[in-house]
């Protein structure tokens, strides 16, 4: 076997082998997946673009997993899962929907370049068997030359291109769980915070109460009190910022909260509770205004 | 002379043919796949999924009872400016044919109670029957695919019309009028 044979198969050998590997890693299943994560990967969401059921925010989305998650709790397989889906969304509900028909071309288009290119390959690289006359000999040898080195360095390029996907792919996944933006209790805070925006303050608390349920946090209870006082709501405001001052009872913004909403439930205790807020924090943007409150 | 030139046929000429052919194949196919109907749930009449549960006033609500009338059922959510807008028209429309066999159903897609409440009063809409559907699944189990969305499931329970978007009075004259009993 000459040397230019030996370096071809090589050459072959090597592209094979780095066309598998990056296959079997970009097919791979990733490690410690979440099991409803996994399902809703593989779905589309269908009131956005291009988004996957499992990184969508739209409440459709959010529906759609948690009727994943019971259907998986339930003990269905994922397969049944996405058949379910197909039954009432169609087949475009599948991030990766079965080629049929005329979209099986799609994967026959590739199939066809490649086989092309293959036998460009083998016709170029093959020592002709019958040349013509020796006088077109020269100047088609220095044709075969130049046509061969484009072949060379064409499988030079697509050998590193192969390699490098092969390669990036396992970077790939470990750079996966920073883009993951589906948690359900941020979410639900900022639609809150839209609400509030539009002035719904009684859905925004229903929300606010909802992250509270999935996740206690001071910050969010005093959104709840504030956006309970916004709706007129003082009393509910001032038991639910009570339950914070109870564990910080320094917090300027318990204290704003409650003194606001003392002023129609115990008018005569708010200018002590606003005083004290104005001490703790006098710098506080709301600060300029109990004054003026307090002074009026 | 014909065979000799088809022998001689550069390969890559060859290919390049076949791919051009291949590529325009399957564009046409595209646009025409593009252009036709969505597929699965969308498509001609299909039994209706289940769709019961407590309403919103504390009643109950159960779509197989309400076999012999028509029902609409409207996707919505408190959080949706279409669907406010779109309310009021729904509550006439019960009003005004649910002598003749409609029943007018409002599935709340992920909502809170107090803040349907609060658009039912301020659309003027609270006589409507809302079934909450605090975590979607039962929209989801309809091929819900955004808010608001309605269908029209006939008197045997099977849905024979969807509007995604807002409904219009001419929609739901023809979707629905032809299936009531006449006055």
């Amino acid at each position: 076997m000459s040397w230019r044979r030996l370096l071809g198969a090589l050459v072959v050998a090597a592209l094979v082998a780095a066309a598998v590997a990056g296959l079997l890693r970009s097919s791979a299943p990733a490690r410690d997946a979440d099991p409803v994560r996994t399902v809703t990967q593989g779905l589309r969401c269908p009131a956005c673009q291009g988004e996957s059921v499992a990184d969508s925010q739209s409440p459709i989305a959010a529906a759609m997993r948690e009727a994943v998650a019971e259907q998986l709790a339930q003990g269905r397989s994922p397969a049944e899962i996405r058949r379910w889906f197909v039954e009432r969304y169609g087949d475009d509900v599948l991030a990766d929907p079965p080629a049929r028909g005329l979209s099986l071309l799609l994967w026959a288009v590739p199939a066809l370049a490649l086989l092309g290119a293959g036998a460009a390959a083998v016709r170029t690289l093959r020592p002709s068997r019958h040349r013509r006359p020796v006088a077109a000999a020269a100047g088609r040898a220095r044709g075969g030359t130049a046509a061969q080195r484009v072949w060379w360095v064409s499988c030079a390029g697509v050998m590193v291109l192969v390699a490098a996907v092969a390669l990036a792919a396992d970077r790939l996944d470990d750079a996966q769980p920073q883009g993951r933006p589906a948690d359900p209790v941020a979410v639900t805070l900022q639609l809150a915070r839209d609400l509030e925006r539009d002035q719904r303050y009684d859905a925004a608390a229903e929300l606010y109460r909802e992250a509270l349920r999935d996740r206690p946090d001071d910050g969010v209870q005093l959104r709840l009190a504030f956006a309970l006082l916004r709706a007129g709501d003082a009393a509910g405001a001032e038991r639910t910022v009570r339950e914070v001052l109870a564990r910080s009872p320094d917090s300027p913004d318990g204290l704003l909260v409650l003194g606001l909403a003392q002023r129609s439930t115990r008018p005569g205790d708010a200018p002590e509770t606003l005083r004290r807020f104005l001490a703790v924090a006098p710098r506080h943007p709301a600060a300029p205004e109990i004054r003026r409150l307090l002074g009026a | 002379m014909t065979a000799g030139r088809l022998r001689r046929l550069p390969v890559g000429r060859a290919t390049v043919l076949l791919l051009v052919v291949a590529v325009a194949v399957v564009l046409a196919a595209g646009l025409h796949t593009g252009t036709a109907p969505p597929s699965g749930a969308a498509g001609g009449p299909t039994s209706a999924p289940a769709l019961d549960g407590a309403t919103l006033d504390g009643g109950r609500f159960d779509l197989t009872e309400a076999r012999g009338e028509v029902v609409l059922v409207n996707v919505f959510a408190s959080w949706c400016g279409p669907c406010r807008d779109e309310l009021p028209l729904l509550a006439d429309t019960a009003r005004r044919w649910s002598p003749h066999g409609l029943r007018v159903v409002g599935l709340n897609l992920r909502d809170g109670p107090e803040a349907v409440r609060t658009l039912l009063a301020e659309t003027g809409t609270t006589g409507l029957t809302v079934l909450p559907d605090p975590d979607g699944t039962q929209a989801v189990r309809w091929g819900v695919r955004g808010v608001p969305e309605t269908f029209v499931v006939d008197r045997d329970g099977r849905i024979v019309a969807r509007q995604q978007g807002v409904v219009t009075r001419r929609w739901l004259d023809q979707r629905v009028a032809p299936l009531l009993e006449p006055a």
